[in-house]
């Protein structure tokens, strides 16, 4: 994995417990890649981008071909309800590799929530 | 027909609006906060852009790629862009509710970073306001002012970047004052203010 020295510093404005940390070293680096590209609107539900903290804006979403969520994210998506997901969350410089950690960490978020609920419940 | 007359009153407790009416028999005396309003009018707002984003510009111009939107649509035969689209609304509803003597209210898009020096905040309320919504993502600003000797209870929400295009044209256009915004972005707010009797 290519890892950029100018993206490995988290936005310390936007970092918030409910963004759970993780162990592992790989998702520990899509955090702080999810932290400056994706929070801004997936950590709020702007213009209705799934929240990983609501279990049920992911229930569907974490079934799928983790290859379809990566070419989503990669390449842009227009959904049903033509809701955009703009192709690498409008940061063109973003690598592959970078996206994809990125989509780990937050359905390694989404998970989380999703089972913390199950067990609530 | 249904015809309702609005009274605001504000106290130190609660700031609420007392609606009185002909509605039916049974509903005479309801009484709703202005806060609940401006959220109420803003969730409208925000809605109605959010399908025209959605059910008109994406699917025409990114899905089924058969029209351009323009901030220059009349002359690039183009829809207007969702931004503008929200203006046009807020001028319509402006004008209409001069007309309406129990409809008093306005609402206006500003940003601390305008591509027009009009949209800039002009009062002390609204540079805090869109300041505090810049700086504190997911949360909205309410206060109250007091201008040209009315009292005026002010909600200030959060506008953010969500399309590559806004970004962009934000960042590249000749007038800006801020060339480095990113999706996700605050890039501005929505005035919602509304008059109270103090």
């Amino acid at each position: 994995m290519s890892i950029s020295a100018d993206v490995l510093v988290a936005d310390e404005a936007k970092d918030n417990v409910a963004y759970v940390a993780p162990d592992s070293a790989s998702l520990k680096f899509g955090r702080i890649i999810w932290l400056n590209n994706c929070e801004g609107c997936h950590g709020y539900g702007i213009a209705d981008a799934p929240v990983p903290m609501q279990p049920r804006d992911w229930m569907s979403r974490v079934t799928k071909e983790r290859a379809q969520l990566y070419s989503h994210a990669i390449d842009g998506f227009i959904s049903e309800d033509y809701t955009e997901m703009p192709a690498r969350g409008g940061n063109s410089e973003l690598s592959d590799e970078q996206v994809k950690a990125a989509v780990d960490y937050m359905l390694f978020l989404a998970n989380f929530y999703i089972k913390q609920q199950d067990y609530i419940n | 027909m249904m015809k309702m007359k609005s009274k605001i009153l504000m106290s130190a407790a609660a700031v609420s609006i007392a609606v009185t009416g002909t509605v039916s028999a049974e509903v005479t005396d309801a009484t709703v906060s202005v806060k609940a309003m401006a959220d109420a009018l803003h969730l409208v707002m925000d809605s109605d852009r959010s399908v025209y984003t959605k059910k008109i510009v994406n699917r025409l111009v990114k899905k089924e790629k058969v029209i351009k939107a323009s901030e220059h649509f009349e002359d690039d035969k183009a829809l207007v862009l969702p931004a503008q689209m929200f203006r046009f609304g807020s001028e319509l509803a402006m004008k209409r509710a001069e007309k309406l003597d129990d409809v008093n209210f306005s609402y206006t898009l500003q940003s601390l970073w305008p591509v027009n020096k009009q949209n800039a905040p002009k009062t002390e309320a609204e540079k805090a306001g869109l300041k505090y919504v810049a700086e504190n993502k997911g949360k909205n600003y309410y206060t109250t002012e007091k201008l040209g000797g009315t009292n005026y209870f002010t909600a200030i929400y959060a506008d953010t970047g969500v399309a590559p295009v806004c970004v962009s044209c934000h960042n590249k256009h000749p007038d800006t004052p801020k060339k480095d915004f990113k999706i996700g972005d605050v890039m501005g707010g929505v005035v919602i203010r509304i008059p109270v009797d103090g």
